[in-house]
């Protein structure tokens, strides 16, 4: 396969994603592990496990896995059109509404699109985390980190992450 | 609050967005570009803001670039939206290639497996939080707990494509939050 297959094939892949990420962009996770590793099978399981896993201690919002995937498979060209292609299509779609209703937002509408569309974005977060649980071949101790630091967030909200993250590496290479 | 300072110029916005998307670990950023934007610079009031995250969080798309665009829009046109999008994410694309870079320079294939999979793991139980945190808004209203269900069984228990769960659900969705709302009156 050339190049512009692999580049065409992850716009094809993310720009649809991109215009259905009701809820953020972890909303997506399930679809572009569905894509990379299922249907195009360009990573293995362990190695979109350290992707996603890189793609979490960096900053920036939740999709930044699609970024290092589009370098992994393509250099800086891959990055740009994977960033692009994931935010640029739900960009324009907000920028567009927004100016079209900059006057005379009705609420009610509002409210209800918002209590209606919360809940997918939530199951496709919840859809997200099965996936990525699944792939990663999490033993009893992998689910039990994974409910340690839930739990640890939930009681101490503030914690900075990138210590938890770090944390996380450094008790899975001591056990 | 209200805005009391000059409009920024769309190379103001660049920055502030390039500060905020550079330093950003995990999410929660709104807080954040609320900050910024309404109580350090106060270029937008209370009110705007919370109108416009509404917006930005109905919408598809990562909710914070949403809404530095549209703030970006408000206060600088075109150049300010455009601006804003580029600023927020310069940081965030070079830093996640750098990390990997870096990561991959510094130990072993076996140990950064097993190093990586642990950060893997931790990541999992934010996301968690992310989930229970929908569920816990999701319980005002019981009925979308199935559509919650359905969704996390199409996508991950039938291997259904985001697209199509999604063109399903939605309008279901909305339907039963129009009921409910008709319901409340």
């Amino acid at each position: 396969m050339d190049d512009d297959d692999f580049l065409l094939r992850l716009v094809l892949l993310l720009v649809p994603l991109s215009l259905v990420s009701f809820g953020g962009g972890s909303s997506i996770l399930a679809g572009i592990e569905r894509g990379a590793v299922g249907q195009f099978g360009w990573f293995d399981h362990d190695e979109f496990l350290s992707l996603f896993a890189v793609s979490r201690a960096s900053p920036g919002p939740g999709t930044m896995l699609a970024t290092l995937i589009g370098w992994r498979l393509q250099g800086w060209p891959g990055a740009v059109v994977a960033t692009l292609a994931v935010y640029l299509p739900s960009s324009v779609l907000c920028y567009g509404i927004h100016r079209m209703t900059a006057r005379g937002r009705d609420r009610r509408w509002f409210r209800i699109l918002r209590t209606g569309l919360a809940p997918i974005g939530t199951g496709l977060i919840i859809a997200g985390v099965v996936n990525i649980v699944r792939i990663s071949g999490a033993g009893p101790l992998g689910l039990a980190m994974s409910a340690g630091s839930f739990a640890v967030l939930l009681v101490w909200p503030g914690l900075p992450l990138p210590l938890l993250l770090l944390g996380g590496a450094v008790v899975a290479l001591m056990l | 609050m209200q805005p009391d300072a000059a409009r920024p110029s769309w190379q103001q916005i660049f920055l502030v967005c390039f500060k905020i998307g550079s330093l950003s670990f995990g999410g929660g950023l709104s807080g954040w570009i609320y900050r910024e934007f309404v109580e350090v610079n106060r270029w937008v009031g209370d009110e705007e803001f919370t109108a416009t995250l509404a917006l930005c969080q109905i919408l598809p798309g990562a909710n914070v670039i949403n809404l530095v665009i549209c703030l970006g829009e408000d206060l600088a046109g075109p150049a300010g939206a455009l601006g804003a999008f580029v600023g927020f994410l310069i940081g965030p694309v070079l830093g996640v290639i750098g990390l990997y870079v870096l990561i991959h320079r510094l130990g072993d294939a076996t140990m950064l497996s097993v190093g990586l999979s642990g950060v893997a793991y931790v990541a999992i139980g934010l996301l968690m939080l992310i989930c229970w945190r929908g569920l816990r808004l999701s319980m005002r209203t019981p009925a979308v707990l199935p559509v919650i269900a359905a969704v996390v069984v199409m996508v991950s228990g039938f291997g259904i494509p985001i697209l199509a769960t999604v063109l399903v659900m939605a309008p279901v969705s909305i339907a039963l939050a129009i009921r409910s709302s008709r319901r409340d009156g």
